[in-house]
């Protein structure tokens, strides 16, 4: 599929990843995701909140998210994403290579 | 692509509106809690609305790539594609109709004659597991291997060492007097020993069928009905099991119905009878007389061909162990489907190979279309192009236009299809099996889909490879309309070269079928079939005395004879008779035997070599009325009809075997061998050759004797000469029978000219297919030529104008495009030819004395090159009258 994703600025593929490992704690619909990921990385990863809707509904198609209607906790209509057996295996294997990954990358930093 | 993500678009795909209007739910709810944030946080309504605009991002945008995750693309832009080709067909209706006739012609008569085929597959048997089913034949080989019947003792053996097999049955269809309820009846009956059925996996509907103890000779007599004639002359009687009936003037004891359809192998049986009863003790326990068929089940796993090698051994052990009835005498094993449709396949492969060219005409005929209406559409593909649109796409949707034409093509081809099956079941000469029911099933819609997608893609090609050749970017540039003409002209005269092509293979195919079955019927069969009616009777063997066999015992002239005479005076006095004769069996009819002989003073004999002949008891005006010509010597006379005669006329080939260039007349033969009890008989007469037992040949080239018609023969047949139509005969002649004795059954009536008729059956059903196919060729490519030709000449209209304007006459452009398409026409010719002397062995089998280098084959190419000039000759008539200067301004 030649689809082009609308990357934010991001490492490529992270915001896949945090997306998962923010929907892994319970049920959250798409603005409490963004407001988390924002506030929990200190306002560092600041993005265009609407990139990250791509993602989530690229994440339902490949299996990895649920979504249901529920309401909010303002009593309105909202779309919750959970994570599903299949993205828990993913978000697993995509921490692990995280963390692979970025220790490389800080050791080379040290190091050099 | 993973497997969820297949199935979400897809589920997308149905719930596209819903999945719309959640994305805009969703989208709006987070805005309005971004609003709501920056309120808290102090904003006014408008400011907190614009902030929260901005921080998300374009909306449009993200709703599209949100989208875009959904959507499965090869789907979409196939339906994009489809609606586009619709579009474009629906806006030339008059194409689109010609072109999905033509399809709807090719894919039809392939589909139909695709569902024949199928239908005579092994699995269309109406057995259990069909494919593992074998006919055991008896074979001899003598100076070619001839396939026989099966003997009793032979089969047992068989039946007793064989390995290979579950299990085996003797079978053997005959024909029967049944008695006993109503008018006597000639029914036909088939033999069979108690596995048969459960070979074949057919129970009884009622009762049951027989046991292994029933099977023994001289077992309690009873038999098995058919649906049919249970139904019919027992009224579908609920407590049919338990009553009895009379057959041949046995009772018999009713075990049993069968369900309704099932007719035995022979698919015509009435009735079934344990194989003990199929012949007296005495003849049974004979190891040489040998009649009968056998059908067994292979085990599981194996092989035809082991099956083969194991019976090729038991075979030999036979034949060490009775050399004087088992020498060079072999089994073979043929696959039941093999036995029932065999002679079917190679015909109905031609056919389809014929059909499968004329669809092939009609794809290049539509091909054509499509490229003239490629080269209209030139600069909306070139804007394509120039717009972003690559290479692939463009095939892609060229490729669909074809697809979506074939599919209308396939759907009214399926229609026509059906219809046509049905109509050559009715009108064919062939008749099938009453178990082969050729329809739409899934195998053939499967194959009429593969078929119009390939036919699809090809009629895509087509004009892709045109566009790509006549380059694109001049396109664009509308440089001229000759510019590309030449290379687009190339790519037009090869489909015309390929229709020609194709059309001279089916015209040529046509007259060699033509040729061939004129061949067979124009064969002199040794007899003259024209007017001649014949049917069977069966006299009550009661009323004859007892027989008086013995040779040179007194002459008492035996009551059948005169019986036999008496119906013959009888049917000679009926109006419209010109000559009437009897006999044990007449030519064609299928009731033939034949034994060895030995000549008076012959060399001795092997088994291969011993001398074999069909024996036929007959009365003196056998020959007149059949005309047969006695080419020496004389008939029998009426003083001869006796059992003590030793007189006997034999055909030609004995005489030349044993006594070339002497005089026959007088020299002895006797049956059996040399040592055998039987007497010697006297030949009297000599007569031509009979195709007696098939056309174009006999099975085997063994000759005919015939001796005097006696008291013995029960069964016999009138061979009638009529001055009148034959088949009006038919009425009176059984009311004198009738009048004679009301218990005489008749049966088997049929003209002679309708039995020669079937022997040719199979060839004039390919024949007629072929001349149909042809036909369907011709017209197609004639009017595929006209199109190019036309298209020619409205492409040089200019060109022509300048011509004329120079000065040239008609004349000379009648003779530039009639030349331009005469050279298409004589390269297709050349070409067609040539893959028809390529494709002559493939219908070999199916022809009798023609080859591809017949005058046939000259009148089918002359029709083609006449008709297709014709086609040129029209357009170039237009081109003629082109008006210079109208055709300059032109541009």
């Amino acid at each position: 599929m030649g689809t082009k994703d609308h990357e934010p600025a991001f490492l490529p593929g992270t915001l896949d990843m945090l997306v998962l490992k923010t929907v892994s704690r319970g049920a959250m619909h798409g603005y409490s995701i963004a407001q988390f990921i924002q506030e929990a990385s200190s306002d560092v990863l600041k993005v265009e909140e609407g990139a990250l809707y791509p993602a989530l509904h690229r994440l339902e198609v490949r299996g990895l998210l649920k979504s249901e209607w529920g309401s909010s906790d303002n009593n309105r209509r909202a779309k919750f994403y959970r994570l599903t057996a299949h993205g828990r295996r993913e978000l697993e294997h995509e921490a692990d290579y995280w963390t692979r990954v970025a220790g490389a990358v800080t050791r080379i930093m040290q190091t050099a | 692509m993973e497997f969820p993500t297949i199935w979400h678009r897809l589920r997308a795909i149905v719930r596209r509106r819903r999945l719309d209007r959640d994305l805009d739910d969703e989208l709006a709810f987070h805005l309005a809690m971004r609003e709501a944030d920056y309120q808290t946080r102090g904003a006014d309504a408008a400011d907190a609305r614009v902030l929260a605009r901005r921080r998300f991002g374009s909306v449009a945008y993200l709703k599209e790539q949100c989208r875009d995750m959904w959507t499965f693309h090869p789907l979409e832009t196939l339906a994009q594609d489809v609606r586009y080709a619709l579009r474009t067909l629906r806006k030339s209706p008059g194409f689109t109709l010609v072109a999905v006739f033509a399809l709807a012609v090719g894919i039809g008569g392939n589909t139909a004659i695709f569902s024949l085929i199928d239908a005579i597959r092994s699995r269309a048997l109406p057995y259990k597991d069909p494919g593992a089913l074998v006919a055991l034949w008896g074979n001899v080989m003598r100076a070619r291997l001839e396939r026989r019947g099966n003997s009793y003792p032979d089969f047992q053996d068989w039946r007793a060492q064989a390995r290979s097999f579950e299990d085996m049955a003797a079978f053997d269809g005959q024909t029967v007097t049944l008695t006993g309820i109503d008018e006597p009846e000639r029914i036909l009956v088939e033999f069979a020993s108690a596995p048969y059925f459960s070979l074949l996996g057919v129970n009884a509907e009622r009762g049951r069928t027989f046991t292994a103890q029933e099977d023994l000779v001289g077992a309690a007599p009873v038999v098995v009905l058919s649906d049919g004639l249970w139904r019919r002359r027992f009224g579908a009687d609920a407590q049919i099991t338990g009553r009895s009936l009379t057959l041949n003037a046995r009772p018999y004891t009713i075990v049993g119905v069968m369900p309704p359809g099932f007719k035995g192998l022979s698919d015509t049986a009435e009735l079934w009878v344990p194989f003990g009863a199929y012949a007296p003790a005495g003849t049974m326990a004979a190891r040489g007389n040998r009649g009968f068929g056998a059908l067994a089940r292979l085990k599981p796993g194996v092989t035809v061909a082991s099956a083969q090698s194991e019976m090729d051994g038991i075979s030999r052990q036979l034949e060490r162990a009775y050399p004087d009835t088992n020498e060079k005498r072999g089994v073979e094993v043929s696959p039941l489907d093999v036995e029932l449709f065999g002679a079917l396949r190679p015909a109905l492969l031609t056919l389809m190979a014929a059909v499968a060219f004329v669809l092939l005409i009609a794809c290049a005929n539509v091909a054509n279309l499509l490229i003239a209406r490629s080269e209209a559409r030139q600069r909306e593909i070139a804007l394509r192009t120039a717009l972003g649109a690559g290479w692939p796409r463009l095939l892609r949707q060229l490729i669909t236009e074809g697809c979506v034409l074939t599919s209308f093509g396939a759907i009214a081809g399926l229609l026509l299809a059906e219809g046509a099956v049905r109509a050559l079941l009715a009108t064919s000469p062939v008749t099938f099996p009453s178990f082969v029911t050729p329809g739409i099933n899934t195998q053939v819609a499967l194959f009429t889909i593969g078929v119009s997608l390939a036919s699809g893609i090809l009629l895509g090609l087509a004009p892709a490879a045109h566009a790509r050749i006549s380059r694109l970017s001049e396109a664009l540039k509308d440089s001229s309309r000759g510019s590309d003409g030449r290379r687009s002209q190339r790519m037009r005269g090869a489909l015309v070269v390929v229709e020609v092509s194709l059309a001279v293979v089916l015209l040529v195919g046509a007259g060699l079928m033509i040729r061939s079955v004129r061949n067979v019927m124009a064969l002199d069969p040794g007899f003259d079939p024209r007017s001649v009616l014949e049917l069977r009777v069966s006299v009550p063997r009661a009323a004859a005395p007892p027989a008086t066999t013995a040779p040179g015992a007194p002459a008492t002239p035996p009551e059948a004879v005169v019986r036999g005479r008496t119906l013959l005076d009888r049917i000679r006095a009926v109006p419209g008779v010109a000559a009437v004769a009897l006999g044990t069996d007449l030519p064609l009819d299928g009731n033939a035997a034949a034994g060895f002989y030995t000549a008076e003073g012959m060399p001795p004999a092997t088994a291969q070599t011993m001398p074999r002949a069909y024996t036929h008891r007959i009365s003196p005006e056998f020959f007149g009325t059949l005309r047969i010509p006695i080419v020496a010597g004389r008939t029998f006379q009426e003083s001869e009809m006796t059992a003590a005669s030793s007189s006997a006329v034999v055909s030609e080939r004995v005489a030349q075997r044993f006594w070339r260039g002497q005089d026959p007349i007088g020299k002895r033969i006797k049956f059996g061998a040399l040592t055998s009890q039987s007497p010697w008989l006297t030949i009297v007469g000599v007569v031509g050759e009979v195709k007696y037992r098939g056309l174009p040949e006999n099975p085997t080239n063994d000759p005919d004797v015939y001796l005097p018609f006696v008291d013995r023969n029960s069964q016999f047949a009138f061979a009638i000469r009529a001055t009148v139509p034959p088949s009006s005969l038919v009425a009176p002649i059984r009311a004198v029978i009738r009048s004679a004795d009301s218990s005489i059954p008749v049966y088997q009536v049929s003209t002679m000219e309708d039995l020669v008729g079937g022997q040719t059956s199979q060839s004039r059903f390919t024949m007629w297919l072929m001349g149909v196919f042809a036909a369907a060729a011709l017209m197609l490519a004639v009017v595929g030529i006209y199109g190019v030709m036309s298209y020619l000449v409205t492409q040089r209209t200019r060109e022509i104008g300048i011509r004329l304007a120079l000065g040239a006459g008609g004349h000379d452009i009648l003779r530039l495009v009639v030349g331009n398409g005469a050279r298409l026409i004589a390269t297709g010719i050349v070409i067609g030819l040539a893959a028809s002397f390529a494709l002559q062995r493939l219908v070999a089998s199916l022809l009798f004395g023609v080859s591809t280098a017949d005058l046939s084959s000259g009148v089918a190419v002359a029709l083609l090159a006449a008709v297709a000039m014709l086609a040129c000759y029209l357009p170039a008539l237009r081109a003629t009258r082109v008006d210079p200067l109208q055709a300059l301004r032109q541009e």
